[in-house]
């Protein structure tokens, strides 16, 4: 009880000298923000760029941003905002533990006339328009498709070899995701599509479900290798860097990608995930793609320091498109040999 | 209808039908034929096996008859049905798609067969005393992570451990088995102390064992990310290839396979030979027999899970060799389809019933029809069909066989 009465104190000076702070400078500005869980490798890309940027834009005014960890759970989530609201901030950065459930947030929000950047997951249309200083930062999932499919086509561009038996077609092997899942489906439909649209043709030798599993992929490939041979298949997309990198290792042991330029299959994965980054520096698999959680962040605390401050929310505010006033879509990165976005 | 004819015309019958095979295999060995593939080795090496089996039985010299009827064909047929039906889809795999019959695609068979197997002989012990052990599945995603997690290169950018120095590869592996032992030893206590049924028991460590792993897994700086940068002397113990290249083409046998044979040969010893074999299949036929006979149930009991642990424990430290890597999710369903090898390899689930010869055949059969149809390609939706299809029809067979008799 002492240290919590302690903190309030401190957190009551602090308050003070901002107050004085305040009336010195400019205004200063504190951002509440909640994520679903810190245990979670992307967000935590997430939470340091917002950290940074903070410290960023503190040079004439102090931007001051407490992020908490909502532990998974929506029930103490709403209880850190009511605390946030009850401490007076000047903005909510939120990163729903359900985003069907958000509409409480925004209420609350709303009462409160502060404005709320909703990050990560994405409530609904009806939701966000209820509030008009509530806005959506996120990445649009069938980019991650189209950008896999991308790296693949500029591989074949710049590799005429590559297409092995020389028809102008690429003949591939697609390795899914979980089945239903909406990652899986939009990844699977939009890469293809984007194979089609710089100019060659996509042939599916073959797709399997590998339930995003390195081991699955692994002995799903194996069969694929044996079936229709390595020196027939052109090209393997997967849904996720494990997946890709399960393919990698049935291939390995027909002697395939590793290091041999002749005895070589292109692999594109989604993620950029350690394991494919390090696959990516030994010439494993030819590239993947990254949800950009830096600029993410940056782009939340930008809507919350513009709010805030009560500029409107727009490109020259904020240095990002915005979409029918709501929606800051940060596009996936290609990480390639060439482009190392990481 | 039913024909006799004597033992030795039978013996004699099958030597001459193997030799056929053997000079078939060849003169298309010498035919240079492509488009068959590896066939005529596979022909040379049945028909030495069919020439052998009748030259060994002749040469003992049995007296008696062999009957040909309707009613022994039909015995025959539904005795064998399983392998039958096997067999058929393996001719017509080998039609639809002639790839499949090369070497490389036997001994890939072998390799994926090898994990399983050890599997399915760990969680026989536990069928053979009419239990079950549905935690096996997460005993493998255990070891695979936790030995995974200490085998990383010094230059990964993602290490589990950052200050790890490199440690000798037995330490992870015995750390990992030692994990499963433990939880192992659980499910063990559970059942024999409070007579717990093996169902529930083993339901509840496997609850257990997936928290705990998953902890583990998302422990900073990992934070739940999948595994990988995997040491290659590790890695080795899953994807090392002995007498590769011994003639041009030759794949290399996968250092699983003889890893499984000697894991077999134990368990067999371990059964057949040894008391707590006999008390396993004592306390599985007829427990409060077993009990009136002094066997002491509660040690036998732990020693069972224990043991079915410690193979579970080797299936996942080779699974994360193998893959050179690891989730929590690993083995995730495993003991469904170790479960499913030791039913249609004709373990009973009543307990007492059952063969390590039964079980290598289970788990082949197995994957030889998942990977045949994985192989021409038949939609997951309708391998997950068959599959169950065959459990039962198995089942069924066996069941239909003991009333018999």
């Amino acid at each position: 009880m002492e240290r919590k009465f302690s903190c309030k104190f401190v957190c009551l000076v602090l308050l003070m000298i901002g107050i004085f702070a305040n009336a010195a400078f400019s205004k200063d500005m504190k951002i509440g923000s909640c994520i679903y869980r810190f245990n979670d490798a992307f967000m935590l890309r997430f939470r340091t760029a917002m950290t940074i940027e903070a410290l960023k834009n503190s040079d004439e005014s102090v931007t001051e941003i407490e992020i908490a960890d909502s532990q998974n759970d929506q029930v103490i989530q709403n209880k850190q905002v009511d605390d946030f609201i009850a401490e007076k901030v000047d903005a909510l950065i939120i990163n729903p533990v359900n985003r069907m459930e958000s509409m409480a947030i925004i209420e609350k929000a709303k009462a409160a006339n502060i404005p709320v950047v909703f990050i990560n997951r994405e409530p609904t249309r009806e939701m966000l328009d209820s509030y008009d200083k509530a806005w959506y930062v996120g990445a649009r999932a069938e980019e991650s498709g189209i950008q896999s499919g991308q790296i693949m086509a500029e591989y074949f561009q710049a590799n005429p070899d590559a297409d092995k038996n020389h028809d102008g077609k690429i003949q591939f092997i697609m390795l899914k995701g979980e089945n239903g899942h909406q990652d899986m489906i939009l990844r699977s439909k939009y890469s293809v599509e984007a194979i089609h649209a710089m100019g060659f043709e996509p042939v599916e030798l073959a797709s399997a479900i590998a339930n995003w599993d390195k081991l699955q992929a692994m002995n799903i490939m194996n069969g694929f290798v044996m079936s229709i041979g390595p020196e027939n298949i052109e090209a393997v997309i997967s849904n996720n860097d494990e997946m890709a990198l399960g393919a990698v290792e049935a291939l390995k042991l027909v002697d395939y990608n590793s290091g041999d330029p002749e005895q070589f299959i292109p692999i594109v994965g989604v993620d950029a995930n350690a394991a494919a980054l390090e696959a990516l520096i030994n010439g494993e698999i030819i590239g993947t793609v990254l949800n950009d959680a830096d600029n993410q962040g940056i782009a939340a605390v930008k809507i919350a320091m513009a709010a805030a401050s009560g500029k409107p929310v727009n490109k020259d505010t904020i240095g990002y498109d915005v979409m029918d006033g709501k929606y800051v879509w940060i596009p996936y990165r290609k990480v390639t040999r060439s482009e190392r976005n990481y | 209808m039913a024909k006799v004819i004597s033992r030795a015309k039978y013996d004699k019958f099958f030597s001459i039908a193997g030799i056929a095979l053997l000079i078939l295999g060849v003169i298309l060995y010498f035919s240079g034929i492509r488009k068959i593939f590896d066939l005529p080795i596979f022909l040379i090496l049945i028909g030495a096996c069919v020439a052998a089996k009748g030259l060994i039985s002749s040469s003992k010299k049995t007296a008696g008859e062999v009957v040909f009827s309707g009613k022994t064909f039909g015995e025959f047929l539904t005795n064998n049905a399983i392998l039958l039906a096997m067999l058929v889809l393996v001719v017509v795999i080998c039609i639809l798609q002639p790839r499949f019959m090369q070497v490389r695609v036997a001994l890939d068979i072998l390799t994926q067969s090898s994990t399983k197997l050890i599997m399915a002989l760990g969680i026989c012990f536990t069928l053979l005393i009419a239990g079950t052990d549905l935690s096996a599945g997460r005993m493998v995603g255990l070891a695979a992570v936790i030995s995974a997690s200490m085998m990383q290169t010094a230059t990964y950018a993602n290490r589990f451990f950052p200050d790890l120095p490199q440690v000798e590869v037995w330490i992870p592996i015995l750390a990992a088995i030692a994990a499963c032992m433990i939880f192992g030893a659980l499910n063990g206590f559970l059942v024999a102390k409070y007579d717990m049924h093996p169902f529930i028991a083993t339901l509840a460590v496997q609850v257990i064992i997936y928290g705990t792993c998953s902890l583990y897994f998302d422990m900073p700086p990992n934070n739940s990310q999948p595994i990988g940068g995997i040491r290659p002397d590790f890695s080795a113990l899953g994807q090392m290839r002995l007498l590769s290249g011994i003639w041009k083409g030759f794949p290399g046998i996968s250092i699983l396979i003889p890893i499984a044979l000697v894991i077999c040969v134990i368990i067999w010893f371990v059964l057949n030979k040894t008391v707590f074999g006999k008390n396993v299949y004592a306390i599985g036929g007829n427990r409060e027999a077993a009990v009136v006979a002094g066997i002491n149930v509660f040690r036998n009991i732990m020693g069972i899970f224990i043991l079915a642990s410690c193979l579970y424990g080797v299936a996942g430290v080779l699974e994360a060799a193998r893959t050179a890597g690891a989730t929590n999710n690993y083995g995730n369903g495993y003991e469904l389809d170790a479960i499913a090898a030791c039913v249609v390899g004709g373990v009973s689930l009543n307990g007492g019933i059952g063969k390590v010869g039964g079980i290598v055949m289970g788990v082949l059969i197995f994957t030889i029809i998942q990977y045949g149809l994985q192989f021409i390609n038949v939609s997951p939706m309708w391998q997950q069909v068959i599959k169950g299809v065959i459990i039962a029809v198995a089942v069924a067979i066996d069941l239909t066989k003991y009333r018999r008799k």
